[in-house]
């Protein structure tokens, strides 16, 4: 089990950092890429959701990301001192209607839901973490090279 | 984020190359007001060289098709595939936007 941690700055410009760090640590353990792009989406939007709309005031906040691989998942707990707030508490979206009574709102925890195998949320000295579980069904990449 | 732009007749073919998100979405957001802002403009967005897409992405398409109806342009998605695709289906989009299999058929659904 491999385990790297990471904080980052609550500005949407730091999204790439955490991007490259779960890509990096894919390519290490030669992880398959559906589980991987899965993981990298729901990322994309819990850090979203926090930097947006987790703080009520301008300053600089810090967010931190574990990203841990184990035998059959991959796994991010994300750590926030943001306004609490559950994600899984919110009412899933509606997907039907028509074109001018569709709204994106909860899009972003809908996708983390339905892309994670595992979402727990608690709040822990008054910090929201997030853990984000993803299987990883398919066989790890095997080595290619060698002899035909 | 890259887009591209072909006449083809009176239709525009945007094309989008690389990432919708958080940070590339207001650009094609910007784009396709500009575009769809006009009345009876006939839009394509070719998907095909996308290759990720997040909910800031959703949003923008949303508003660029619910303009369109609006203001009585045509706009037809094309070119949608593995995990893009994925996340259309995952977010009841795939009924919702008007969506061909190719460019061609894009290009002919809305003139």
């Amino acid at each position: 089990m491999t385990s790297v941690e990471t904080t980052i700055a609550n500005r949407l410009a730091e999204l790439t950092r955490v991007s490259a760090l779960v890509n990096e640590l894919a390519a290490a353990h030669r992880l398959p890429a559906d589980p991987v792009a899965d993981m990298l989406v729901a990322l994309d939007e819990v850090l979203t959701n926090i930097i947006t709309h987790g703080y009520s005031d301008d300053r600089a906040h810090e967010i931190r990301i574990r990203l841990t691989v184990g035998a059959d998942t991959l796994e991010a707990e994300v750590e926030d001192d943001g306004r609490p707030f559950d994600p899984l508490a919110a009412a899933p979206p509606d997907l039907g209607g028509s074109l001018q009574e569709r709204r994106v709102g909860g899009l972003g925890i809908h996708f983390v839901r339905k892309l994670m195998s595992e979402v727990a949320y608690s709040l822990v000295d008054n910090k929201n973490r997030l853990v984000l579980k993803k299987g990883l069904t398919a066989r790890r990449e095997e080595d290619s090279g060698g002899p035909a | 984020m890259d887009l591209r732009e072909d006449s083809v007749g009176d239709v525009l073919v945007l094309e989008v190359k690389g990432r919708i998100d958080s940070s590339t979405a207001p650009a094609l957001g910007d784009k396709l007001s500009d575009t769809l802002g006009a009345p009876a403009r006939r839009l394509v967005l070719d998907l095909r060289q996308l290759e990720y897409i997040s909910s800031a992405g959703f949003r923008i398409l949303l508003l660029a098709a619910k303009r369109a109806e609006e203001a009585g342009s045509r706009f037809v998605l094309c070119g949608l595939s593995g995990k893009v695709r994925q996340l259309f289906d995952l977010g009841g989009f795939l009924d919702l936007f008007p969506i061909s299999a190719s460019r061609e058929d894009g290009i002919a659904a809305v003139r």
